[in-house]
């Protein structure tokens, strides 16, 4: 059944030759391991919960980096350290604003990265899927962010990424981040579809690594396009005391899925993975994260809340590994999902491997559905119903906002109200 | 002037008839006690009044001020002036009681066609009425009802009560779970909304209350019926010798 579709994208392999010189070997061993590996299906454990046909049904084609373009999209952060805007996943230096970052932090695209770092390569073959070796073998470009040690950007760095979505074309971006010891970066990815967008296919992969005492925070906003598939994966891999701190409002396309996927190799380091997914009709998104915790004393979290409306499906997989050596591990992970309709579905798949014997593990997973008896009591006061639910989704919804900061965290909040004054709920 | 009407009112709740032919008229400026056993229908009137709609009104009218209640959704009857005090508060994690309660201010005075009450003017009155009733307003802060104790709740809905202003209360066994001094503050909330313009409806299983907010009319609800109406006395009379003997 693939064999076409890797015909097509074999093509698509040598014609992408040259976009990011120096890449051209690992594009094709990445290109034999996926062929080796296929594409994953419903019959893979890790996909079992997601509309994965897309991936078997359409035979995508590189995107085609637009002519000029106005993206009148607004800054989701005003206040940002810098904006680095890709359309189609190509980046644009002209809708781009990163001078001011670059005095402090070496960025600069993927496509100048190997000429320099010809080493730098075969890091990009890790991991997994027939997903992930896809984009290694056709990505398109990417940002290479390194931030030297003990330079702290505060301000975030906001990633649009935005589509216009031709119908199956497909955009593979790599990320490559590297955050120094004691040095700290706050990225917002934002992901948009234009209004008219098909059925394209955006497929990402983010690889960190923070050194000792180093932090990383990644919000995440995924906006596509109706019609839209959206793929994305962070690796991450965290030295002793470092931090990652990811968060999540999944709102848009038609079938959704993030992959946080951490290493945790150095003591005292901490990785969050938080999480919203809204699902309304015929959506389905998806978050599975994957946190192996491999030394002594560090700390994990997770907080996922997922809302599905009537033939809207969520699902969460969380894999918290605790290895052999790591002792007083804490780790946690709360999941909860509501259903505004019996016709809608929920899935939740918490997973624990814990090797080592004194450790701190704790994992929830509820589904219910909004609770009347609160409802009641708040319009028993005068609130409206279709207030009441939202104050009761806010507040459902926020406890996986806890870590964003404030700035973000109201704009979130307003993207939530919105998706609830569309479901029009009274 | 007649506030609340209700006349042969039949309330099923899943496919069990609770209340089976219920009257009551209350005046305005009066307090009304509703007593009766447990399972006589108590809670169901009062959130049959309040408009809760699992509970399906198979026959009968409630009226206010001449208004058709059960036509009502339950936040249009709080804009119309009604009040459930709840016999279980509800706990509503990350809301906070004070976001809530301006909500809901504004949603009555919406109703009423009154402009939202600006969020310095709200701090004044709840801080006002937060203090009548010995409440920290710092514990409004906090979310609905998580964490209070029985007592810190019951009060909680007096404050309500007191920043919503309605002009009919429907007290829910207010009075359970209170201590002397809890009893006491809630008692004298309670008077407080007690005027010429507003009335009250008290449902309780105890004298107690009635001691502190002396009602004007006692009756006595079993099996979906009131049974027996009278004064204040008939409540005493109802402590001494049980239902079973006073109806």
């Amino acid at each position: 059944m693939q064999e076409a579709l890797f015909e097509n994208y074999e093509k698509q392999v040598w014609e992408l030759a040259g976009i990011v010189p120096g890449s051209e070997g690992v594009r094709m061993r990445a290109f034999k391991q996926a062929v080796k590996l296929g594409l994953p299906t419903k019959r893979d454990e890790d996909w079992r919960y997601s509309d994965v046909k897309f991936l078997n049904d359409i035979s995508f084609s590189i995107s085609k980096k637009p002519k000029a373009i106005e993206v009148k999209q607004a800054p989701l952060s005003q206040n940002y350290a810098a904006r680095l805007v890709f359309v189609n996943g190509y980046f644009d230096e002209d809708l781009s604003d990163y001078a001011e970052l670059l005095e402090a932090v070496n960025v600069r695209p993927l496509a100048n990265h190997f000429t320099s770092n010809p080493d730098r390569v075969d890091e990009l073959v890790e991991g997994g899927d027939g997903v992930a070796l896809l984009n290694t073998a056709l990505m398109i470009g990417g940002m290479v962010i390194s931030v030297p040690a003990n330079t702290v950007i505060e301000k975030p760095v906001e990633i649009l990424n935005y589509s216009t979505g031709t119908e199956q074309s497909a955009s593979h971006i790599r990320h490559v981040l590297e955050i120094g010891e004691a040095a700290s970066l706050n990225i917002i990815e934002h992901f948009v579809g234009d209004a008219i967008s098909g059925n394209y296919w955006n497929n990402s992969v983010i690889q960190a690594r923070v050194s000792e005492g180093g932090s990383l925070t990644h919000h995440r906003v995924q906006e596509e396009g109706a019609h839209a598939f959206h793929t994305a994966k962070a690796h991450v891999s965290l030295d002793a005391g470092a931090n990652y701190s990811c968060s999540n409002l999944m709102l848009g396309a038609k079938v959704s899925r993030f992959e946080g996927h951490v290493k945790v190799m150095g003591e005292d380091a901490r990785a969050t993975i938080d999480g919203v997914a809204l699902a309304g009709k015929d959506q389905s998104h998806d978050i599975l994260t994957n946190v192996r915790h491999m030394v002594p004393g560090s700390t994990s979290d997770q907080v996922v809340r997922t809302i599905a409306d009537a033939f809207g499906k969520t699902a969460f997989q969380g894999k918290v590994i605790v290895d052999k050596d790591a002792q007083e591990t804490e780790a946690d992970q709360s999941f909860k999902a509501l259903l505004f309709d019996r016709r809608g579905e929920a899935n939740a798949k918490p997973e624990l491997e814990i090797l080592a014997d004194d450790v701190k593990c704790s994992h929830g997973a509820t589904v219910g559905e909004l609770d009347e008896k609160a409802i009641f009591y708040l319009t028993s006061r005068g609130v409206d119903p279709v207030t009441a639910r939202q104050i009761l989704v806010s507040a459902f919804t926020a406890d996986a906002f806890e870590r964003v900061d404030d700035e973000l965290k109201t704009v979130i909040a307003e993207k939530v109200a919105q998706w609830m004054t569309e479901r029009n709920i009274g | 002037m007649t506030m609340l009407k209700i006349e042969n009112l039949h309330v099923q709740v899943g496919t069990t008839e609770i209340i089976k032919g219920l009257n009551l008229e209350v005046k305005a400026g009066e307090v009304h006690a509703i007593m009766g056993p447990n399972g006589a229908g108590k809670s169901t009137l009062a959130s049959t009044i309040a408009g809760r709609d699992d509970y399906e009104v198979t026959s009968g009218s409630v009226t206010f001020q001449g208004k058709d209640l059960l036509d009502l959704e339950s936040h249009e009857r709080a804009g119309e002036g009604i009040f459930l005090g709840f016999q279980y508060p509800v706990e509503i994690p990350g809301v906070s009681n004070l976001n809530f309660l301006r909500t809901a201010l504004n949603g009555v005075r919406k109703y009423k066609g009154e402009d939202e009450m600006s969020a310095g003017e709200f701090m004044k009155l709840v801080r006002a009425k937060a203090s009548d009733l010995k409440m920290d307003v710092d514990m409004l802060k906090r979310f609905v009802n998580v964490g209070f104790s029985g007592g810190e709740k019951k009060r909680n809905e007096m404050v309500q009560m007191a920043v919503l202003d309605p002009k009919f209360a429907v007290l829910d066994e207010t009075d359970s779970g209170l201590d002397i001094d809890a009893l006491r503050i809630v008692s004298e909330g309670i008077n407080a909304q007690r005027r010429d313009d507003t009335a009250i409806l008290l449902i309780t299983h105890y004298q107690r209350l009635l001691d502190y907010v002396q009602p004007d009319v006692v009756h006595v609800l079993a099996d979906g019926q009131i049974v027996k109406s009278g004064g204040k006395e008939l409540a005493l009379e109802l402590e001494e010798k049980g239902y079973a003997d006073v109806a």
